[in-house]
């Protein structure tokens, strides 16, 4: 196996497969540690899942070909992830994607050359009383306008 | 100022660390449900409150743990369905980041209740902040001896693991979440058996929505009798409205079961946004059938809500404006099922996707005559033949807007 | 037992029982695609959905179970039209090209959508398009845009060979089912695969484009290919009057039977049918300038050389080489006559070497009918050029095996020593031209009789196709021996068919009384 985790890494997956009676139960939140440590679920990561909890690849990719959040390409530093459900389009989600789309020069699903944004439509991202939101990796941002964006995209490191 | 179950505390700085909620309170029905009251008692109790459940179903919580069979040798397990995908809902991410303790206090007496040692909390994906806050939260109780091994010398042990889910609003439903949280695709599994006797790893499982479980420690405290009479006789308690959309002051309100929709809007929300005029409202997320203008003066609770073909569902108010196109609306709603169908039944997978090209070709201004007849006819095709509830749900608002507002659609169509 | 009402009709059935089964077992079909009798009802594809009174919605006939008293009605109008609309909606995504369809004839949505649609298409947008034509394994292909999502082909992989190749990928309407780059299926038992598909999605290479299925007979069959004794149905052709087809069979379907092999075969079963057609012996071939050519007089000539050495008490001279692809029938009438009537005891069998076995239905014998062989009083007892005795004047050899463990050369020099030999087959082979008489005999499926499977199930079967040529089977050669060689000619004289033989074997040998 080519892929190598961290010591850390290592204990973490083992305390959270202990949380279950059954080994295969753990998937969901393992494929959540692979993906932080390696960026992505591709094969290589999907083998590694398989082999952790004995299970098959076929089983692995089941699943996270089902999920959303399971990225099957890398995303850039920073993925932006933006409502574009029912409140927020009310609240003019549209014009906050386009402004994002321009400022970034990236379309949904697209990353920019640098590596550093990913910009991606999720469906509600249940923080409808702020919208329009969206999330910059794990942190919600609400009551989006453009200088709100601008705020904070240029102060990410 | 009306009572608040759940909110009360939401202000106050610090509410999710244990010492801050322990000195307003906190854990003191843990405590009493443990050191005072049996099992027993506690069901009796929860029966009475007529707590329905807050995630989208309304069914009586109390009655849900009675269908555990007490006298079999599996373990039994608790889910907590904190998934919260329904476009519209807010309440249980305010609940989980305020009042975290309130929520696990609420798990261990429930648990303490149906004879349940581990519990299970299934975070939708998206939520990791919120998952690591309860994972705090969870160990202060550890560490304070409100959760392990025999909880304040009860003899009674509960554990309780954080599970994140990935990104499928079909976890929400409860085989689903189970087969989620069992490591698989989310699936709805055909219903018999129920969770109650065959759930999670094939064991008697318990699934309570976060704001349900929440209101057990006061029900513990104050009793059903005033948790009845905070809300309806047959629909007890307050609930945590979230209003969002073109109104002017968005956000999450407590309120008695039962309280007016259009007091809601107007008299808690500050009315619509810029003087505009309302239009149309959804009123318990968007599964739920969407109410006109003129049908708002309406108590907002399981039965009254049904009774006018809609449904309260998860409490989540979604206002619309007149500026608002219904064709839009429709599109984002066809949208979403269609992305959120799990693919295992034909006429939830077929009838959404097909639906969704019909109104996407519309609203590309392709629309042709017969078309919206041919999506009601679709979307009557998908109600009650699916093998889990997200057909209807996506049936029921999409039939709801082409009878409620056929004229709009049909001049997007000349 | 209970009662419940199908359609008005009056059923008895068992608690616990669903109520597609109580139907069923009534003969009343109900439409179904994911629902089969060897998984648990996954209730995904919603079909066979079902009005039963008192019940606010329909509910699915896989699923549910039978409730004492229960109304069910199956063609009611409600029924009709949820059907017809589950159709049309799997029909929307559903390519309409039937006609360039290896699976037409044979497909569950046709024959649905003749019963229940017939509707105009309402479907005009674009048809999702999917990957078509994906190889599978070595024996199948897959069209992902003909597949309706059923999962047959996922839960068999998992649940019965444990192979687990193929999974349910993506969501919603992009979901499919398929294998991992580069992982192909390639377990014994992928065969299955096709036959379980119920429309085109998965179909069979080696059948796809042979034939149209609606041209094929189905005759029932037992599989002689290990001792498991699996069911099948031999799919054959009966071929046009203008012009002639290039073999008889077409494919090997697996025939159900709860108690041997399920719903399935192997693919060693499955693909095992070029036997039949190919490389048949069809005239007799006589050699060392023996003139004769017609059944009469080879039998003639055989019973002659035999007789001869009855005569002379000399019986000893005689060697028989048998093989356990003989029928119970035929192996008691070479055990009556060679063993009882002859005394001979130079009896070996030679069969094909023994292979590997699986858990599931594949045995290491490469014979069907090793027990029988055992019940009737055998000792199997494998052959060795070496056992040949340097006495042996006659040689007698069922099938060509020895062929297949034996060079020619070693053959050749042993055979040398011998005055007759005489080859029963059904193939051609080197041995032809090594023998003094080479006899075309019938393949299994070509003759009537019975076999014994290595569980001590004796199974009954009939021809479902006539031995090419000249060949016979060997029961009926046998009978004729017993009677000529006038032994005890009564005693054979009956034999006209192989459930006379089998009559006396029951009353002869305990066994086969059961």
């Amino acid at each position: 196996m080519s892929l190598e985790f961290s010591d850390k890494t290592k204990k973490t997956i083992d305390k959270i497969i202990a949380r279950y009676p059954q080994k295969e139960a753990a998937l969901l939140p393992v494929l959540h540690v692979i993906q932080k440590e390696f960026g992505q679920i591709s094969e290589e990561e999907e083998i590694l899942a398989a082999s952790l909890l004995g299970i098959s690849q076929v089983k692995v990719r089941e699943v996270v070909s089902f999920y959303t959040m399971f990225n099957r390409k890398a995303v850039g530093k920073y993925h932006i992830q933006v409502c574009s459900n029912l409140t927020c389009t009310l609240m003019g989600a549209a014009n906050i994607l386009n402004f994002i789309e321009e400022k970034l020069g990236i379309k949904p699903g697209e990353t920019t050359s640098d590596k550093r944004f990913t910009l991606s439509t999720v469906e509600c991202l249940g923080a409808c009383e702020q919208a329009p939101s969206m999330m910059v990796n794990f942190d919600y941002h609400g009551h989006l306008d453009k200088e709100k964006i601008n705020e904070i995209l240029d102060n990410l490191e | 100022m009306k009572e608040k179950v759940l909110s009360e505390h939401f202000s106050i700085d610090n509410f999710f660390k244990l010492d801050v909620y322990l000195k307003h309170n906190g854990y003191q029905a843990v405590k009493k449900a443990l050191t005072e009251l049996n099992p027993e008692k506690i069901l009796k109790e929860a029966k009475a409150a007529n707590l329905r459940g807050r995630g989208g179903a309304g069914f009586p919580a109390g009655v849900k743990w009675g269908f555990v069979p007490q006298n079999g040798d599996k373990p039994k397990y608790m889910c907590v369905n904190a998934d919260e995908g329904e476009p519209g809902t807010i309440k249980d991410r305010y609940i989980m980041t305020h009042n975290p303790h309130l929520l696990l206090e609420g798990i261990i007496i429930s648990s303490y209740c149906v004879g349940i040692n581990t519990a299970y909390i299934y975070i939708r994906g998206e939520y990791e902040n919120i998952a690591l806050r309860l994972e705090t939260a969870i160990d202060e109780a550890f560490q304070k001896g409100f959760l392990g091994k025999d909880i304040l010398g009860s003899g009674f042990d509960l554990d309780i693991t954080i599970h994140r889910g990935a990104g499928a609003y079909i976890c929400g439903e409860e085989t689903a979440l189970l087969e989620s949280l069992e490591g698989k695709r989310g699936n709805p599994r055909l219903k018999p058996p129920f969770p109650a006797s065959i759930g999670l790893f094939q064991c008697p499982t318990v699934i309570n929505n976060v704001e349900t479980l929440a209101n057990i420690p006061s029900i513990i405290l104050k009793g059903a009798e005033w948790f009845c009479a905070l809300g309806l006789p047959n629909d007890g308690g307050t609930r945590i409205f979230g209003v969002s959309g073109m109104v002017k002051n968005p956000g999450i309100y407590e309120l008695p079961v039962g309280t007016n929709l259009k007091d809601l809007i107007f008299k808690y929300a500050g009315g619509m946004k810029e003087g505009k005029k309302l239009k149309a409202v959804i009123p318990g997320g968007m599964s739920s059938p969407i109410l006109k203008a003129d049908e708002i003066d309406i108590t907002m609770d399981s039965d009254t809500l049904m009774k006018a073909d809609s449904m309260i569902g998860s409490g989540a108010v979604i206002v619309l404006d007149e500026d608002t196109s219904i064709l839009d609306v429709l599109t984002i709603i066809t949208k979403f099922y269609s992305h959120e169908s799990c693919g295992q039944c034909t006429p939830c997978r077929i009838g959404n996707s097909w639906i969704k090209k019909i109104v996407t070709r519309i609203s590309r201004g392709e629309g042709k005559d017969g078309d919206i007849d041919n999506i009601a006819r679709l979307a009557s095709n998908m109600v009650g033949k699916t093998l889990c509830p997200l057909g209807d749900a996506a049936a029921m608002p999409i039939l709801s807007i082409v009878k409620k507002f056929r004229d709009e659609l049909e001049t997007s169509i000349k | 037992m209970m009662k419940i009402y199908i359609d008005d009709r009056e059923v008895h059935v068992e608690k616990g029982m669903t109520v597609f089964k109580a139907a069923e077992n009534a003969g009343i079909e109900i439409p179904h695609l994911c629902y089969h009798p060897a998984f648990p009802p996954e209730g995904t594809c919603r079909m066979c959905l079902v009005e039963i009174e008192g019940l606010p919605k329909l509910e699915l006939a896989c699923s549910t179970q039978v409730k004492d008293g229960m109304k069910v009605h199956t063609k009611s109008e409600k029924v009709v039209e949820a059907r017809k609309g589950v159709l049309e909606f799997l029909l929307a995504e559903h390519p309409m090209d039937c006609p360039i369809c290896d699976q037409a004839g044979d497909c569950k949505l046709q024959d649905y959508y003749e019963e229940y649609g017939l509707f105009e298409n309402n479907f005009s947008e674009s048809k999702e398009r999917r990957e078509k034509k994906i190889r599978l394994g070595k024996h199948l292909i897959h069209d992902n845009e003909r597949c309706v999502l059923c999962r047959r082909c996922v839960r068999f992989l998992r649940e019965v060979v444990g192979t687990g190749e193929m999974g349910v990928f993506e969501r919603g309407i992009a979901t499919e089912v398929n294998i991992l780059d580069g992982m192909p299926i390639d377990n014994n038992y992928s065969g299955n695969l096709a036959q379980l598909c119920p429309v085109g999605a998965i179909t069979d290479t080696d059948f796809r484009f042979q034939t149209r299925s609606w041209f094929l007979e189905k005759g029932e069959a037992i599989c002689p290919l290990c001792s498991r004794g699996c069911n099948i149905f031999i799919e054959h052709h009966r071929g046009f009057s203008r012009f002639d087809l290039p073999k008889r069979v077409y494919r090997i379907s697996a025939r159900e039977n709860a108690e041997i092999n399920s719903y399935w075969i192997c693919d060693i079963g499955r693909y095992g049918y070029y036997s039949l057609d190919e490389n048949r012996a069809e005239k007799i071939i006589a050699n060392n300038n023996i003139s004769i050519k017609n059944y009469e007089a080879v039998l003639a000539f055989f019973t002659e050389k035999i007789k001869r050495l009855l005569y002379k008490k000399k019986t000893s001279r005689i060697t028989l080489l048998l093989n356990t692809f003989l029928t119970n029938e035929e192996l008691f009438l070479l055990k009556k006559i060679f063993q009882d009537d002859l005394g001979i005891k130079n009896i070996f069998f030679i069969d094909p070497p023994a292979g590997e076995s699986d858990a599931i239905l594949l045995t290491s014998d490469r014979t069907p009918n090793k027990k029988g062989a055992e019940e009737l009083g055998f000792e199997i007892t494998p052959f060795e050029l070496g056992n040949l005795a340097d006495e042996t004047e006659v040689l007698i050899i069922f099938g060509n095996y020895i062929a297949e463990i034996f060079s020619l050369s070693d053959i050749q020099a042993y055979f040398d020593r011998i005055k007759d030999t005489f080859l029963f087959t059904p193939h051609r082979s080197e041995l032809d031209s090594k023998v003094g008489i080479m006899f075309p005999t019938a393949m299994t499926p070509e003759k009537g009789g019975s076999l014994t499977n290595v569980d001590g199930k004796i199974q009954k079967f009939s021809p479902v196709l006539e031995a090419p040529g000249d060949g016979k089977a060997e029961w009926k050669i046998l009978a004729e021996l017993g009677t000529k060689l006038d032994v005890n000619f009564k005693y054979y004289k009956k034999f006209l068919s192989p459930e006379e033989i089998f009559r006396q074997m029951q009353k002869e040998i305990p066994f086969f009384e059961k």
